[in-house]
């Protein structure tokens, strides 16, 4: 279905006495020569295309229609790039009710004249989807990128050239409701970081009173620098695969998660699974009003507040885990006494973070001070 | 029914667009097979090997799935040797074909190639379950652990080797659907497929309400090991698993694991009935510690008589227990054990006026309950009694039996004790709650 159609005519050399231009007399019907399809933007895909027009001297129009074909009208543009100084768009004008345009080409002498092509195309697009392997100690992943491209525009293509704005660029016929998947980006032993984190805001605290377990979310980090091998570009969004080497030959799959898109220097972390053999209970075992201030009513009208909360974790698999925890202090507080060091992350979050050794049992307080409640 | 099918053919490349399916060279079968299965999620990754027969050049195999389950997005192959002279360049989903795929390989070599196809599918499913025998003195139990595989996947494996999965996944899409979806990727603009598949498969889940079938037990060794927060159980040897049919594996069997039985009571969580419990420790200790016991339905018996004659207990859905960590069976409500708490005291007093208008400010309420504990059984037996009260500005004075007492958090206590058969403990708590501005 091929459906942008490039006519060249000869429609005589008066100019303005054909709004009903009859396009009989045609000249040629030239072949794309070469396309690229454009991918680094995620909503448009521009598609240039070159074409080898058969000028004569004078006005020459040149047609070009999109049936069946959802081009952006208002984003096409024509580059002479043959003769560039010679040969110019006299005007361009856009039949009543038709997808199509024509261009008034003048020409001062007869030329084989290449012209470039460029509009945006809806309904053609691509996905980015990831796939990573890590090896059994979970310390790297070996990664791969697929483009994944979807071309419902109505329009074959080919041998377009495929790109986005980094990794392999292929050469590839694509046909209308076609979708491919190409490998275009590859990078071994990608270093990442194995992290659990028990967030007490989203949690439950008791798990002995949840029916089932809790699992505590388990993610890998992955920095886009030069050290993993990348950092060349932002990586775009997409799914991603987690596999691991299961040390017989063979694989497990270990989870999916989107990866957002991530510039240069910065990190992405891939949720892919629960923890069961991890056990956090978390029980507040101090709460009392202290500090009290009360009104002429005798109504208490400040306080502050002494509070213990007590995290006991135990980790039941025979290899060591890196835990965070997200504790929550809402309102203004002092911390008093704490069994671990903590990082603030903002006004109201703690994260603990700690290496918890197989088989091992670990127990964090912390005693604070709520202030200046009302 | 083998309804996955690869065709490999032979065109050349400039050909293009018109996708013939004709200069079939080989229909190469399966050599092997690999099924791991995950019960967190519909959801089981294939990896099975083919020798495929390259030709110097471009190649193009094609793999058809229609009526299967088989995620597309999820499809991937990859030469076993000279990986360096095999390129797969792309693989496409031709326009208006459901099922369909098409791999475009680069050879720099011609003859058989062994090759990998990985894909996910949903439609097999596997599921631990456990039936528990307590010895006639309730001290110890016979635990034997099986593994159900059913197979609803639309494909028959055949001399499969089947790996199972105990853990929870997180998955973005349910393969499901994925393998509903046409396009495969979708389209740039969403458009919701039809739905035939989805009656196929509600008709499948219909099936399996009823379905029971063709259990079968055979003694194969299950080989078990932890990968990532996973835990992999791969079955000796391989299985045939046709479509529609389920298999049951026996994983564990061991006797001689010691129990607690014991009973709670906590009317905030159960309400006035006390409820049995059966605990023990997945450990060594306890004869078991070897790995994690997959979550899964239990069924506890007793043995009531010397010819071994089983009473049916109860039955639990048990958690995923670490190695060494502590299962607590809930086997429901009892009669013959009562725990009553009765209110036989209460008094308020220490009230508070504040100064302008002589309103109550705040005042102390003290509650004594009297509790009686009844164990109506011929065995001795342990019980929890837990206590919540409203908040944290509270004292507490223990009377009487009361076993081991202990403070769990800022509003709950608990009790622990043993009763001797047929006999009756009884305790008072005098709790004295502080309102209003008694807490300052």
């Amino acid at each position: 279905m091929k459906r942008i159609l490039v006519l060249a005519a000869i429609s005589g050399i008066i100019l303005f006495s054909n709004t009903s231009h009859s396009r009989t007399k045609l000249v040629a019907l030239p072949e794309r020569a070469d396309t690229v399809i454009r991918l680094d933007n995620p909503h448009f895909t521009l598609v240039e295309e070159e074409r080898v027009l058969t000028l004569q001297k004078g006005t020459n129009q040149v047609d070009f229609s999109w049936a069946g074909v959802s081009i952006d009208s208002d984003s096409i543009c024509i580059k002479i790039l043959t003769h560039p100084k010679e040969v110019n768009i006299i005007s361009v004008s856009y039949p009543p009710g038709e997808n199509a345009l024509v261009w008034q080409i003048y020409s001062p002498q007869a030329y084989e004249e290449k012209i470039r092509i460029s509009y945006l195309l809806r309904s053609i697009d691509r996905l980015i989807t990831y796939k990573a392997v890590a090896d059994k100690n979970e310390t790297n992943v070996n990664l791969q990128s697929f483009l994944v491209l979807r071309n419902f525009s109505g329009e074959d293509f080919s041998r377009a050239k495929i790109l986005l704005d980094y990794g392999e660029i292929f050469e590839k016929s694509v046909a209308h409701e076609e979708t491919k998947q190409m490998l275009f980006l590859t990078r071994q032993n990608v270093p990442i970081e194995k992290q659990l984190t028990f967030d007490a805001r989203v949690l439950p605290w008791e798990p002995e009173k949840v029916q089932g377990n809790v699992g505590i979310p388990v993610t890998y980090t992955i920095v886009n620098d030069k050290k993993s091998g990348l950092g060349d570009c932002g990586l775009w969004g997409g799914k991603a695969r987690i596999f691991q080497d299961d040390g017989h030959g063979s694989t497990i799959f270990l989870g999916e998660d989107n990866v957002a898109f991530t510039p240069v220097r910065e990190k992405f972390s891939l949720y892919i699974g629960d923890s069961r053999d991890i056990v956090v209970t978390q029980r507040k075992i101090k709460d009392v009003m202290v500090n009290i201030r009360k009104n002429a009513d005798n109504a208490v009208i400040l306080y502050d507040t002494d509070e213990i909360m007590k995290i006991e974790i135990e980790n039941f698999k025979d290899s060591p885990v890196n835990l965070t925890l997200i504790e929550n202090i809402p309102g203004q507080w002092d911390m008093e006494e704490t069994s671990h060091q903590y990082e603030k992350e903002d006004a109201n979050t703690l994260k603990f973070k700690m290496d918890l050794p197989a088989k091992g049992k670990q127990t964090i307080t912390y005693h604070y001070h709520r202030r200046n409640v009302r | 029914m083998k309804k996955i099918i690869s065709v490999f053919c032979l065109i050349f490349l400039f050909s293009a667009i018109g996708y013939c399916k004709i200069d079939l060279t080989t229909l190469p079968e399966r050599d092997r097979v690999q099924l791991t299965i995950y019960n967190s999620a519909d959801l089981t990754f294939v990896r099975e090997s083919r020798t495929l027969t390259m030709k110097k050049g471009d190649n193009r195999l094609q793999f058809s799935w229609a009526n299967t389950l088989i995620d597309p997005t999820s499809l991937e192959l990859f030469p076993l040797k000279d990986a360096d002279k095999i390129t797969v360049t792309d693989l496409f989903f031709p326009p208006r074909i459901t099922g369909l795929g098409v791999w475009n390989i680069n050879s720099h070599i011609s003859g058989k190639s062994p090759c990998e196809i990985n894909y996910f599918t949903s439609g097999i499913s596997w599921q631990a379950y456990y039936l528990a025998t307590l010895s006639q003195d309730e001290k110890t139990m016979k635990l034997d652990g099986y593994v159900k595989v059913t197979n609803r996947s639309g494909e028959d494996y055949e001399n499969a080797q089947v790996r199972l999965i105990v853990g929870k996944i997180h998955l973005l899409d349910e393969i499901a659907m994925l393998a509903r979806r046409y396009p495969p990727y979708g389209r740039p603009i969403e458009v919701i497929p039809p739905d035939e598949q989805g009656r196929r498969e509600q008709l499948f889940r219909a099936k399996a309400a009823v379905a029971g079938a063709a259990d079968r037990v055979v003694v194969k060794q299950i080989e078990k090991e932890g990968l990532s927060e996973y835990f992999l159980y791969t079955i000796e040897g391989t299985e045939t698993i046709p479509n529609n049919w389920t298999k049951r594996l026996l994983s564990f069997s061991q006797d001689k694991i010691p129990v607690v039985n014991f009973y709670k009571y906590e009317e905030e969580r159960f309400g006035k009935s006390v409820i049995r419990f059966l605990s023990f420790k997945n450990d060594k200790a306890h004869n078991l510690g070897k790995e994690p016991i997959p979550d899964g339905l239990i069924k506890v018996f007793k043995i009531v008589d010397k010819d071994e004659h089983l009473s049916y207990i109860g039955q639990d859905n048990t958690k995923y227990i670490p190695v060494d960590e502590d299962v607590e069976l809930n086997l429901g409500a009892v009669l013959d054990i009562k725990v009553e708490p009765k209110l036989i005291d209460y008094k308020t007093y220490n009230y508070n006026f504040n100064a302008p208008n002589r309103n109550i400010s705040g005042w102390d309420e003290e509650k004594t309950y009297r509790i009686t504990v009844s164990n109506y059984r011929n065995l001795p037996v342990k019980i929890e009694i837990t206590r919540n009260f409203p908040h944290q500005y509270w004292t507490i004075e223990n009377k009487g039996d009361f076993g081991e007492y202990r403070q769990i958090d800022i509003d709950t206590v608990r009790y622990t004790m043993e009763v001797p058969p047929n006999t009756t403990k009884q305790f008072t708590c005098k709790v004295v709650l502080r309102w209003g501005d008694r807490q300052h």
